[in-house]
Formats: C-alpha cells, sequence, structure tokens
C-alpha cells in the first residue's frame, strides 16, 4: 500500500485513457469530408456569425433562481435537524432568509427583475 | 447565548455594517456622496476601535470557530488596513456611481478573511477563502469603464478558481487520509504516508497562490496593474496579509509533524520569490507593476521568517505584515494621490516630482527606504526580525541569498527615489492640493513607519500573544 497504490492509480488512469483513444483510432474506419466539419452534422446550416449576443436578463435571471433554489436545498437538512436543535434552529434560518431577502431586495431595487 | 455575541463580536460587527450599508442603498432617499462616505468612514473607525475593547476567547459551532488574543490583533491590523484604504479611496469614490458597493464588496472579503483566520476545520476556512476571494474579483472592475479593469478581473477569477480547484483537491486527499477536517485531528493524523503529502502539497500550492509565491505568481502583474489602485493596495496589503496569517499558524500548528517536508517547500518558494520578484521589478516602467513584483519579492523575505517555524518566527511574520501595511500603503495612498489626479502611472512621470511635490515625495521615499529595509524606519527591524527567525534553523545559506536579495533590491527602490529627486523632467506633475482624507491614511502611515520601528513594543506584544 502507500506509495505504490498511488503510482499504480496513476498509471491504470493513463493507460485506460490512452488505450480507450488507442481502439477508437484502431476500430473506426477515418472519413474526411466537408460536412464533418460542420458544428451540426446533417443538421440546418448556419446562416450568418453564430457569435450573436443575447440579453443579459437571461443571466441576472438564472442567479436570482439560483439563490432561492440553494436557500431550498439548505432547508431539507435544517427541516431533519430543526426538531432537535430546538428554537435556536428556528433563529438561525430567519436570520438566513432575512440576509437571501436584503440581497433579493438589492436586486429588485436595481431593477434586475425588469425585463428590457 | 452571550458568549456566541462576544467570541464572534467582530465579525457580527462587520455584518452589521454590511448590513447598515444595505439599507442605505435600499432607502429612497438619494443620499448625498460625501454624506454617505463620511458615514462610512465613522463606521470602519467604530470597527477598528470596538476591536480592542473585547478579550474572550474559545470555541464556537462544534470547533469549527476559534478565537484568541492574537487573532483579534490580526484581525484588528486588517481593520486598520481596511479603514486606511477607505480614506484613500475617498476622492476616487466620491465621483464613482456605486460607492456603496464598494464597501459592501470589500466588507464582505474583509468578513470573510476573518472567517478564515479563525477557523479550525478546513472546511470553514475554505468557505472564508471563497467568500474573500470572489467579491474581490468585482472589486478589480470596478473601473467599470476602463477594458484594462476587466481584464484584470478576469485574470484574477480564473487565477484563483483555478487555485481554489489545487486547494479543495487537496482537502479532499487530507480528508481521505485522515477521515476528517479538523485541524486537531489532522495535527495528529499528519503523517509521510505519500496520498496525504500530495494533498498537503497541494493545499501549500493554494497558500502559494493567494499569496502570490513565485511559480504561482503569474496573475499579480497584470491584476495590480489594471486593477484601481484601491483595490490593488487592498489586495497587495489585505488580501494577502490575512492569507500569510493564516499559512503561518496552519504551517506551523496543524502540519508541525511534517516540518521536515514544508521546510524545504517553503525555503524553496521563499528563494524563487525573492530572485524572480527582485529581476522582474528592476525592468518595470509602470509603478503599479513595479510595485506587484516587489511585494512578490516581500512575500519571500515572508516565507524566510514563517521558515523558523517556532514562536520568534511566526511573531516576526506578523510584526512584518504589520510594518509592511503601512510601508505599502504609505506608497500607494501617493500613487492613488498622483493617478486620480493626473492618470500618470508610469515610473518616468514621478521624475522631477520633488520639485512640484515635496510632501509627496518625502512619503512616498519613506515608504520606499522602509520598503527596502533601511535603519531608521521600520521596514529594517521587520527584515532584521525575519531573518533571525528563519536562521534560527540553521540554515545559513537561505540568508545569505536573502541578504544578497536585500542588495538587489535596494538599486530598485533607490532607482524611483533618485528619478524624484534628482532626474529633470519637462512636463512634472503639477502641484497637487491634497484633501484631508489621503492626508489622514498618509500621517497614519508615516507615524506607523516610525513608531513601529522606533519602539520594540509593537514586537514584544505580539511576541507575548503568542506565548
Amino acid at each position: 500500500m502507500g506509495a505504490a497504490s498511488l503510482i499504480v492509480l496513476i498509471l491504470a488512469a493513463i493507460a485506460f485513457s490512452a488505450g480507450a483513444i488507442l481502439i477508437a483510432k484502431v476500430v473506426t474506419k477515418a472519413t474526411k469530408n466537408k460536412q464533418k466539419a460542420e458544428p451540426y452534422e446533417s443538421g440546418i446550416p448556419t446562416r450568418g456569425p453564430s457569435w450573436v449576443q443575447f440579453n443579459v436578463g437571461y443571466y441576472l435571471f438564472a442567479l436570482l433562481f439560483l439563490i432561492f433554489d440553494v436557500e431550498l436545498i439548505f432547508l431539507y437538512p435544517w427541516a431533519v435537524a430543526a426538531k432537535k436543535v430546538g428554537l435556536l434552529a428556528l433563529v438561525e434560518i430567519i436570520i438566513f432568509f432575512f440576509i437571501l431577502f436584503m440581497g433579493f431586495l438589492y436586486a429588485h431595487k436595481k431593477g434586475a427583475l425588469k425585463w428590457k | 447565548m452571550s458568549i456566541f455575541f462576544l467570541l464572534l463580536q467582530q465579525e457580527l460587527l462587520l455584518t452589521a455594517i454590511i448590513f447598515v450599508l444595505l439599507f442605505v442603498k435600499l432607502s429612497t432617499k438619494q443620499w448625498n456622496s460625501q454624506t454617505v462616505l463620511s458615514f462610512v468612514n465613522i463606521l470602519l473607525v467604530v470597527n477598528l476601535a470596538a476591536g480592542f475593547f473585547f478579550k474572550e476567547k474559545g470555541t464556537l459551532f462544534g470547533d469549527m470557530f476559534q478565537t484568541n488574543d492574537l487573532l483579534r490583533f490580526e484581525k484588528n491590523i486588517l481593520n486598520l488596513g481596511t479603514l486606511l484604504i477607505s480614506l484613500q479611496a475617498y476622492n476616487w469614490l466620491l465621483k464613482h456611481k456605486h460607492a456603496i458597493e464598494f464597501y459592501l464588496l470589500m466588507l464582505s472579503t474583509l468578513l470573510g478573511m476573518f472567517f478564515m483566520l479563525s477557523s479550525s476545520n478546513l472546511l470553514m476556512f475554505y468557505v472564508g477563502l471563497e467568500l474573500a476571494s470572489i467579491p474581490l474579483a468585482a472589486l478589480a472592475n470596478f473601473d467599470l469603464d476602463k477594458k484594462r479593469s476587466s481584464e484584470a478581473a478576469m485574470k484574477y477569477i480564473m487565477s484563483s478558481a483555478f487555485a481554489s480547484g489545487l486547494l479543495l483537491f487537496g482537502i479532499s486527499l487530507i480528508y481521505g487520509m485522515v477521515g476528517s477536517v479538523n485541524f486537531t485531528d489532522i495535527a495528529v493524523a499528519a503523517s509521510e504516508n505519500p496520498l496525504f503529502l500530495f494533498g498537503f502539497i497541494l493545499l501549500i500550492a493554494g497558500f502559494g497562490f493567494k499569496i502570490s509565491a513565485v511559480p504561482f505568481h503569474l496573475w499579480t502583474a497584470d491584476v495590480y496593474e489594471g486593477a484601481p489602485v484601491a483595490v490593488t493596495s487592498y489586495l497587495s496589503v489585505i488580501s494577502k496579509g490575512s492569507m500569510l496569517f493564516v499559512m503561518t499558524s496552519v504551517l506551523s500548528t496543524v502540519f508541525a509533524n511534517l516540518l521536515f517536508q514544508w521546510y524545504n517547500i517553503v525555503a524553496v518558494l521563499a528563494v524563487l520569490s525573492m530572485i524572480v520578484g527582485n529581476l522582474f521589478a528592476i525592468r518595470q516602467q509602470n509603478i503599479k507593476r513595479f510595485l506587484a513584483f516587489s511585494s512578490i519579492s516581500q512575500v519571500g523575505f515572508i516565507l524566510i521568517g514563517m521558515s523558523g517555524a517556532n514562536i520568534e518566527s511566526h511573531s516576526s511574520v506578523v510584526y512584518f505584515v504589520l510594518v509592511y501595511l503601512f510601508s505599502n500603503l504609505a506608497a500607494f495612498a501617493v500613487i492613488n494621490v498622483i493617478s486620480e489626479a493626473s492618470g500618470k502611472e508610469n515610473i518616468d512621470d514621478y521624475k522631477g516630482l520633488y520639485k512640484t511635490n515635496p510632501a509627496l515625495t518625502w512619503v512616498l521615499a519613506i515608504a520606499l527606504f522602509s520598503l527596502a529595509g533601511i535603519p531608521p524606519t521600520a521596514g529594517f527591524f521587520g527584515k532584521f526580525f525575519l531573518l533571525l527567525g528563519g536562521a534560527s534553523k540553521g540554515n545559513y545559506l537561505l540568508i545569505i541569498v536573502a541578504a544578497l536579495n536585500m542588495v538587489i533590491s535596494l538599486y530598485y527602490y533607490l532607482r524611483i527615489i533618485k528619478a524624484m529627486f534628482m532626474d529633470a523632467n519637462e512636463t512634472p506633475v503639477e502641484k497637487l492640493a491634497i484633501s484631508w482624507s489621503p492626508k489622514i491614511s498618509m500621517a497614519v502611515c508615516m507615524a506607523g513607519i516610525v513608531v513601529t520601528g522606533i519602539i520594540s513594543g509593537a514586537y514584544e506584544y505580539i511576541y507575548s500573544l503568542l506565548k
């Protein structure tokens, strides 16, 4: 154990990934043509530049969604432990909500929820 | 419940200030920015003063959080630095649209650093570190109309995310070997098991990114150059200082069993940082890039002190960070005033500064003397104690390399002083009127450089805290 296992692990990882690539190279029959270089093979050909700008609102909404998503995930372990911890748990979760709410209020005040 | 408030006093006060500022921002009344900034600075003074009043020590949250006299003192140092930076940034923020957000982000990072300092658990440490580094990227982008600033933020967030990745991998390996993330458990279980050592080395790499020790320093110069001056000084003093505090105490307490291993790593990092920092600093034209490389070489000296791994060397690191805070912030105060008034940031623009602005020139000269380590200033004693701490291991080759590097560093610090005092310039920086807030900041820094150097009480106080 110890050093030997670490070295074996690293070698095995390299051998596994290199082997997978090598086998794929040997087994498949490689063809090269123009269609292969397209972003979507046998899809609709793209028109115009693909670097389009998108509305920054999307990412603001995603961020705000994330706040409440994380809040909800925190609520599950809290709910399991709440009965054991007692009143203190309730106070702590209210403080937690308050902090999140302030952040939300800030975003609202900044107009993050307006779709322009 | 009351012990909860007493132990978390500094953190709770900061959180309260953040919320007060949020309320100010959310209120319907449109506040005058001068009033708001004065109000924030008063709050920061209160925050600094309140830090000296409590002495309780203990642990909280199931040994996740600890506090003691040394940690309180270190937090007070960080509070002082934040206050000085806030005073220096006053004129810049007066014109800025998002002054309150600047403080919200800056105080959030400070709060993260406090939790990082007080952590006695790797997970708590990591949470504190992330809270300290994510808002910093937003701060680096605070010159909203400058592209360089965005570039700095991008580079900072990329490299700090990479460093966090290394750190997390290291933490997971250590957890895998020990079965616990508690510092006391790790200290007992630390062994020369290769997987544990691998995790430990990754942990040091994560530390190295934050203090910009040499193989991990590549982000430093670009981020320092692009970020606003106030944020640059925050990065180079507060962010780096807090990480140095944590690294010193973690290495000497948690990984004390692995002293032989980490002594070599830290010594190599120190030598590389000093040499590379110095050689690159010689060639810099931009003064912010110059100070970035100078701070890298200073980190090399601090790492030498850290390698001593006893009480003397630990207190020498804390003492040097205090001295470095005063010296570096004095230099940044002058740079901030000049860059704010004229937009000039090149070393060539500082030629002939003495003719037009003698007071600013003297402040910058004393700050650079202190950074170089010339005797009457505090920088000399700081470096002296660092080398003394490093020499306790008996590795005199390391000390000789450090001494040689001090000579090299003298060359480039004196180059700026020569430019300011002796060189002629056709278009020098015109005579500047300095407003009260940078003046106070410079006066405090000057007093700090002189007082912490001449009066030995500062070092002895830190030493007594560690005993």
